[in-house]
């Protein structure tokens, strides 16, 4: 019987296929790759990581930069003419417990303008709001839960000068987590005017 | 990363505080105000009540609660009584750290108490304008005990019921919606089931003998019945070819399938080291991506952050739950998170952020989803060159008030009708992503 034998075959045969198919690929599986070699970066790439780095201690690609090291591109050196500041924004080395210090050497070295202080406000959008709230009442979504946050046109606030803003986002202060990985200076300045606007209230 | 060694130092300074309770020390504050507070033992003291709860609000609120309840700092009720004076508290509430560093034994106890966090000065503030916020502070505290913790019992429970209302409304959507497509498949699989049985029975008086008529279907067993069927239908030619082919197109079409899918992603989501939400963080506190991802405007990676980014909450907040523990571990032991990467172009194509995000304005969302909705990332587009390629084709130049255009736009205008896209100006030339 060949005929009655294909027929089971052909049954048994669509019975895997439907087996082998209905099963998707897991979430956790890249899935087939035609030429890994072609995908898989050569170079020691931070972000892909396909096989230990012999070389690192972690046995990542990462690794810590030297030192001291200042990302150069990210730092102006010169704002407008003659600012007094240009050292100290290259490499900002006022020291956190130097609050002091920090209020009475340091100016906004960027010239205020309509546009600066729209940057200001998308900046801030980015990186305060959330705790500071969006009229610097210290209101934000973040701030209720994380308690503390106080409103920038409260007395002890509202007279607060460039140098200590530009300090305390670089450094925190208080129950606040130092910002200046996150931001360059130019950006901190830029915070700090709209800042001066929220004081007023 | 690079921030991991400079943390440990930091952590040992950091701020251990870690607030229980849940109630809003504002909302308080406020009942506590609006409480029937008649008898005013503050009044003896001189001070202005209704002044000083206006600086109350604006000034200590944030940190500080009337009642006992520990917000950033101290709560002060029974403030006046538990310090050395009044006097002693003007001096403090002007300038604390000169207080601390003066070596006064009751600073330098409060000081280490509260974990060593420095309390601002308020040098603005006058005697009088302090003396009024004692003063409010005695009326909102001291004697309505029952109103002040009816109240605050209230608002508890009103704030509880409104969470638990969250809770059930973002749950009770997807829950509700998946009863009503079990029941639904629950009635499509008894109605299948039904007309199964039909067939069969119609299938088996058609091919039973027995069923013609003799009355004696029992006799013959179910098992040679269907091999009599199986045999009747493998010998039919029509039957055997329309199984053959329809057989060759599902091999067909699968093996198609599985080839397109090389090398695509689509839908991968692994599983993290740390369990971290996006729905949580970008969806419900509404946390700006740049926050986190600081290089997506500046530069070709959007930047996976590094464990300081997030110790800017975590180092107050949520510090006890398992999750945000592994953050510590990592720290402690100077030890990188690996985190794993969910969207994985190949090497040979080139892509970047900054200029996608900050020259083009493509919301992240374009191609990444929603994902201030996903508990887990995972990968929502393809990321194959045809997507690519698709986009820009389609998308618009965004060409207004931007004199580096002007010239293109003239030549382009010459040649199409059409607006400008991407394509026309070299978003399809090879060598621009592969090089």
């Amino acid at each position: 019987m060949i005929t009655k034998h294909t027929g089971i075959t052909a049954i048994v045969l669509i019975g895997l296929l439907a087996g082998g198919t209905a099963c998707k690929r897991d979430h956790d599986d890249t899935g087939l790759e035609f030429a890994p070699q072609m995908y898989d970066p050569v170079s020691y790439e931070p972000y892909k990581q396909v096989r230990p780095n012999e070389v690192n201690p972690t046995g990542l690609n990462m690794r810590d930069p030297a030192r001291g090291t200042v990302s150069r591109p990210n730092y102006h050196t010169r704002f407008g003419e003659g600012d007094t500041t240009t050292t100290d924004l290259m490499i900002y080395n006022i020291p956190k417990d130097s609050i002091a210090l920090a209020e009475r050497v340091l100016t906004n070295p960027i010239p205020q303008t309509e546009r600066t202080l729209e940057e200001g406000k998308i900046l801030y959008g980015r990186y305060c709001i959330h705790c500071h709230g969006e009229g610097g009442k210290g209101d934000g979504l973040v701030g209720k839960e994380y308690k503390g946050v106080p409103s920038y046109s409260a007395d002890a606030y509202k007279s607060m000068n460039d140098g200590h803003i530009f300090h305390v986002i670089t450094h925190g202060k208080g129950r606040m987590w130092p910002h200046g990985s996150q931001m360059t200076p130019e950006e901190r300045w830029k915070i700090v005017q709209y800042v001066h606007k929220l004081q007023q209230g | 990363m690079s921030r991991l060694s400079k943390l440990c130092g930091a952590l040992s300074l950091s701020v251990a505080l870690l607030l229980g309770g849940q109630a809003d020390a504002q909302d308080s504050v406020a009942a506590a105000g609006g409480g029937p507070a008649a008898a005013t033992p503050a009044a003896a003291s001189g001070g202005d009540a209704e002044k000083g709860k206006a600086l109350f609000t604006n000034n200590c609120a944030q940190c500080h609660a009337v009642t006992d309840e520990v917000v950033v700092g101290p709560g002060l009720k029974g403030v006046r009584q538990r310090t050395p004076g009044e006097d002693w508290l003007i001096k403090w509430i002007r300038n604390s750290s000169a207080v601390i560093a003066s070596g006064d034994p009751y600073a330098v106890q409060v000081f280490n108490k509260f974990n060593k966090i420095q309390m601002s000065n308020f040098p603005n503030l006058t005697d009088d304008d302090i003396k009024g916020i004692l003063a409010y502070i005695d009326q909102a505290s001291a004697p309505q005990e029952a109103t002040v913790g009816g109240a605050g019992q209230a608002q508890a429970r009103g704030g509880g019921g409104a969470s638990a209302e969250n809770g059930d409304g973002s749950a009770g959507g997807p829950s509700e919606l998946f009863t009503f497509v079990l029941v639904a498949l629950l009635v499509v699989m008894l109605l299948v089931l039904g007309v199964l049985l039909v067939i069969v029975t119609i299938l088996s008086r058609a091919v039973s003998p027995a069923a013609t008529g003799e009355g004696a279907p029992t006799t013959v067993p179910f098992t040679q019945r269907l091999r009599e069927g199986l045999t009747n239908a493998v010998n039919n030619s029509t039957l055997r070819s329309i199984v053959i082919w329809l057989f060759i197109f599902v091999v067909t079409k699968e093996s198609v399938d599985g080839l397109y899918s090389i090398g695509i992603q689509q839908g991968y989501a692994p599983k993290q080291p740390i369990a971290y939400s996006h729905k949580l963080h970008a969806g419900q506190y509404k946390i700006d991506c740049n926050y986190c991802h600081t290089g997506v405007n500046k530069g070709k990676s959007a930047h996976i952050p590094s464990a300081n980014i997030c110790m800017n909450c975590h180092g107050v907040i949520k510090k006890e739950s398992p999750e945000i523990q592994k953050i510590y571990a990592a720290i402690e032991q100077n030890r990188p998170i690996e985190w794993v990467r969910v969207h994985n172009l190949p090497d040979f194509a080139y892509f970047n952020h900054a200029q996608h995000v900050n020259v083009g304005n493509v919301q992240c969302q374009t191609c990444h989803g929603q994902i201030e909705k996903m508990e887990v990332v995972e990968q929502r587009s393809s990321l194959t060159m045809g997507w690519c390629i698709d986009c820009h084709r389609k998308t618009e130049v965004n060409t207004k008030d931007n004199a580096y255009y002007d010239k293109l736009v003239a030549l382009h205008r010459k040649e199409s009708k059409e607006p400008l896209k991407v394509a026309n100006i070299g978003g399809l030339e090879c060598s621009k992503c592969h090089y």
